[in-house]
């Protein structure tokens, strides 16, 4: 027998026994570039931090809102109801299940709209609907929600509207300012009455 | 990457540059692989001489496990792939008219040329004959041209058909051709004691 014949013939049994063990299917189905960019030029992938707080405030169900920054800056400040998926995370452990839901909303949130809309192209690259991002972030938030700036006088009168919803939903996520003292810290003064009659004379 | 020019990665005008390119080292592998000989050719029949089957063999499992690893690493798409559509009826009776020619005339369409690059007389004849061939199909082709395009299965692969993985068919074609190269070497064996004479 030749060897060369029996090398060869080994090698190519362990090459195409080799084929079974590649696996090419577990890469994600992406869709078309030219459908990604068209999405991505389309305004309606943002939402407004103002949408954002009147769905909160009136408990939209649809609403998800996933909180894309590490863990321990989420831990230090979030949206109350919102869900923290890191962006390193978004693959891993089933955490795109939470994506995709008919009839639900889901929104980024980052401190701007860098991560937020990373995680977006990532989520409608596979394929994923119903993805948005909150424009501004939670930098926003803060400039629009929880310190709204008050509208010049002569300001159109949407401006004055916007700014008594903002003003309405600053109340609702940081609590209204207590305009009474609380009862057990009241200090009682006691006024006493002078007394003016005191060795004044008589009748 | 791959396939190059449906990506864009070179221009469609090469196409005709690698196919000039893949065409002269075909013919040299088929020449060098004693294919200009009609004697081997037909020595598949007879049970003589299995290069045929040797080398077509090889070449089959080396390109399809070897498309299987490049899809892998990313250096050729198989989704981008150009399919050949099957029509089964027609490609079976194609492929005995094929055989029953091979086996006549001792020459394939393109081993034909690489003997008559040579210098075989044979060789020359069995091209003119197949130009004859081209030319009486092409008068006679409405006459079966009915049958020509029927039972078109479009561009399937034996996974669409099947469902099973492409690399479970690599194994079992790998597995069946060296199976025969080493079964066509016995019998190779066997029948050339009882020749008298063979020259290749």
């Amino acid at each position: 027998m030749n060897r060369n014949y029996i090398l060869l013939t080994v090698l190519m049994l362990v090459l195409a026994v080799g084929t079974l063990f590649l696996t090419t299917d577990d890469e994600p189905k992406q869709i078309a570039p030219e459908e990604l960019l068209q999405e991505i030029i389309q305004p309606t992938r943002y939402v407004t931090t103002d949408q954002v707080a009147k769905m909160i405030i009136q408990g939209d169900p649809s609403l998800l809102m996933v909180d894309v920054r590490p863990a321990a800056e989420y831990d230090e400040y979030a949206l109350p109801g919102s869900l923290n998926i890191p962006l390193e995370d978004l693959l891993n452990d089933g955490n795109l299940g939470y994506f995709g839901v008919p009839g639900i909303k889901v929104v980024f949130i980052s401190n701007d709209d860098i991560r937020a809309d990373q995680t977006w192209v990532l989520t409608k690259r596979l394929g994923i609907d119903g993805t948005y991002v909150m424009k501004g972030g939670l930098n926003k938030w803060m400039q629009t929600i929880i310190e709204p700036a008050q509208p010049n006088a002569d300001a159109p009168s949407v401006d004055h509207e916007l700014y008594a919803f903002r003003k309405g939903a600053q109340i609702y996520f940081t609590g209204a300012e207590a305009a009474t003292p609380d009862g057990d810290n009241v200090e009682v003064q006691v006024r006493r009455r002078e007394k003016t009659n005191v060795a004044a004379g008589g009748c | 990457m791959g396939p190059l020019i449906p990506n864009g990665v070179i221009g469609g005008g090469w196409d005709f540059v690698i196919a000039i390119l893949l065409g002269v080292a075909f013919g040299f592998i088929l020449e060098a692989s004693g294919f200009s000989s009609s004697r081997n050719l037909a020595g598949v029949f007879y049970g003589y001489n299995f290069v045929v089957l040797r080398v077509f063999f090889t070449a089959l499992i080396v390109a399809m496990v070897g498309l299987l690893y490049f899809d892998y690493v990313g250096w050729i798409s198989l989704s981008q792939i150009f399919i050949l559509p099957t029509f089964l009826g027609p490609m079976i009776v194609g492929g005995v008219i094929m055989g029953v020619g091979f086996v006549l005339g001792g020459f394939c369409p393109g081993t034909s040329f690489t003997g008559i690059a040579i210098g075989k007389l044979d060789a020359v004849f069995f091209a003119i004959g197949l130009y004859v061939g081209i030319f009486g199909f092409s008068l006679a082709f409405p006459l079966f041209e009915n049958f020509f395009t029927s039972g078109n299965l479009g561009n399937v692969t034996l996974t669409d058909l099947t469902g099973i993985p492409a690399p479970v068919f690599a194994v079992i074609f790998t597995v069946v051709a060296l199976a025969a190269f080493w079964g066509t070497m016995f019998i190779e064996k066997r029948v050339r004691k009882n020749m008298k004479q063979y020259k290749f």
